[in-house]
């Protein structure tokens, strides 16, 4: 469990995060989602006690990691952003380090092969780990934050400059240690963490703006949904066709694609779903709908929806 | 602690550098002892301490630039200060293994007092004198550069701060002597690392010479861990 109150950290002038208080329950996976800078990865390190907070208090398990870091760091794996590897080490001198440090003893070599195994670093256990490639760089970094096995795991931009089949291995794997598990991973995509997560904090200028479920997150802003449409129709009688439906409020020409069709992005007022209405107009006049396609709300889009409420709320 | 010791003393020897260090401090010592002694057929072994001493002002800040410096830079600093270790653990575990790579080459000076003792009536408080000596400078040199390692992430400014810290040290010595106030002279005699070092290797062990050299290093070594927890605040 994870315990964050009223954390304030500046760095000189520049308040990095400012008044943040979350809980975090066990065995729940949680996503910090946000833009660069936005006061993600300091918080992550204030949490880890890498950093000291400036006011405020972070607890992982109950235990204050600024009063007893100690005791609090013993519950912790932590992936910073850049992994903290040593470029002189194979693999296996690196876990056996990692060990040491965090001092387990107890079983090691069957502990390091069960981390190996779900990390997918078996294959490179003998190699240098400046000749591995940047995907599995990153699971040597995460092995190292499950050695000892700690309860929660704080993973800063685990997926950041993988390729795409690296970064659903990765997810996968994040997926399987959230089971059983806290788990805190920040990211600035918001598909990722859709796919990954059960909660979204979402973080902007070192303030938590949202704090949802991903699928409510993506429906607050699905109710301003816009769609891409092709219509196998010239241009001015396809945008007169669509003006005529009443609950239509957008009505944007794009483009011409393909032969004798008209391109538009089309929105709807207050939330109403216009995709049937459309349907049947268009059939009626005999204009074959060719693409109906829902423009996905970007990261972008819901953080201008919520600091927009914000400020209305204020 | 014994977890970065082991891990510092490793990288030394998978780098160049803790072979460039031994292999150099070896060559220095073996050399001079050819030169000052068998050619001169002399038992003194003081003169071939003395160059190592400052042969030691230029090599120890190279074994110690890299040591908080490249944690930094690599960032894996993040690593050891988010496992269940004390500051103090790192930073005494690093100054070890420097120490340890100092220990290891003058392993490889044995021959020297085989020599003597064999060949001529070594004098054995001398030898053992300039032997504690040149330790106990070693580890006041290499305190100084750990601490300097960690102001910097650069190496190389790291290495450059502590060679002018200590020449200038050894400068300020050989300045002083030329001066005629004695006043100057009793107190940086008695703020000096190298006039301290004179006395050993007579072989006289002095405890407040020993208390001197204990407390550079405890200085150094204290300063570094406040430096790396300050960093915390930043």
């Amino acid at each position: 469990m994870i315990e964050v109150t009223n954390l304030v950290k500046h760095y000189g002038n520049k308040k990095a995060v400012n008044d943040i208080s979350f809980t975090i329950n066990d065995g729940e996976l949680v996503g910090f989602l946000g833009p660069n800078g936005a006061g993600k990865s300091t918080t992550m390190n204030v949490v880890t006690g890498y950093l000291s907070a400036t006011a405020g208090s972070a607890k992982i398990n109950g235990i204050d990691i600024l009063e007893d870091p100690m005791e609090a760091k013993k519950h912790i794996g932590y992936l910073p952003e850049q992994p903290p590897l040593y470029m002189d080490m194979s693999v296996n001198e690196y876990l056996d380090f990692i060990c040491d440090l965090k001092g387990v003893d107890k079983n090691r070599k069957s502990h390091v092969a069960d981390i190996c195994e779900q990390a997918g670093i078996t294959g490179v256990y003998k190699r240098m780990i400046k000749n591995l490639s940047k995907g599995y760089k990153q699971r040597v970094g995460l092995a190292q934050a499950l050695i000892g096995d700690p309860e929660v795991l704080i993973l800063d931009e685990p997926t950041v400059g993988l390729d795409p089949i690296q970064i659903v291995e990765i997810r996968n794997v994040i997926k399987v240690l959230g089971r059983q598990r806290t788990v805190i991973l920040s990211s600035h995509i918001l598909p990722e963490v859709q796919a990954i997560c059960q909660r979204v904090l979402v973080i902007n200028n070192g303030q938590i703006i949202a704090d949802d479920t991903p699928q409510s997150l993506s429906r607050y802003v699905e109710r301003n949904q816009r769609m891409q449409l092709r219509i196998a129709a010239p241009r001015d009688k396809a945008e007169a066709l669509l003006r005529a439906i009443p609950e239509m409020n957008e009505v944007v020409f794009e483009g011409v694609m393909e032969e004798e069709t008209s391109d538009f992005i089309i929105g709807s007022k207050n939330n109403t779903d216009v995709r049937r209405l459309l349907f049947n107009s268009c059939a009626k006049a005999g204009y074959p709908v060719l693409m109906l396609n829902p423009l996905s709300a970007s990261l972008e889009d819901i953080f201008i929806k919520l600091t927009e409420d914000k400020s209305k709320e204020a | 602690m014994f977890a970065v010791f082991k891990r510092d003393l490793r990288a030394f020897y998978t780098t160049p550098i803790g072979y460039a260090f031994s292999g150099v401090v070896i060559l220095v010592m073996n050399l001079c002892f050819y030169y000052m002694n068998v050619e001169t057929g002399s038992s003194d072994v003081k003169g071939i301490f003395y160059w190592l001493l400052l042969g030691l002002a230029f090599l120890a800040p190279i074994l110690t630039m890299r040591l908080m410096s490249e944690e930094k830079k690599l960032k894996t600093d993040q690593l050891l200060y988010t496992v269940p270790l004390r500051i103090v653990d790192i930073v005494l575990g690093k100054y070890f293994a420097a120490l340890a790579v100092f220990l290891i080459s003058m392993i490889g000076t044995f021959l020297i007092p085989v020599i003597l003792s064999v060949c001529s009536v070594a004098e054995y408080w001398a030898i053992i004198g300039n032997y504690v000596a040149i330790i106990f400078a070693a580890s006041s040199f290499i305190a100084i550069g750990l601490f300097v390692s960690s102001t910097t992430e650069n190496q190389l400014v790291s290495a450059l701060i502590s060679w002018a810290i200590l020449i200038g040290l050894w400068l300020v010595d050989t300045l002083v002597a030329e001066v005629e106030v004695k006043a100057v002279s009793i107190v940086v005699n008695w703020v000096s690392i190298f006039a301290r070092y004179e006395s050993f290797t007579y072989g006289l062990f002095d405890l407040s010479d020993i208390l001197y050299y204990f407390s550079i290093a405890a200085v150094f070594l204290f300063l570094t861990v406040r430096m790396l927890d300050k960093r915390r605040y930043a």
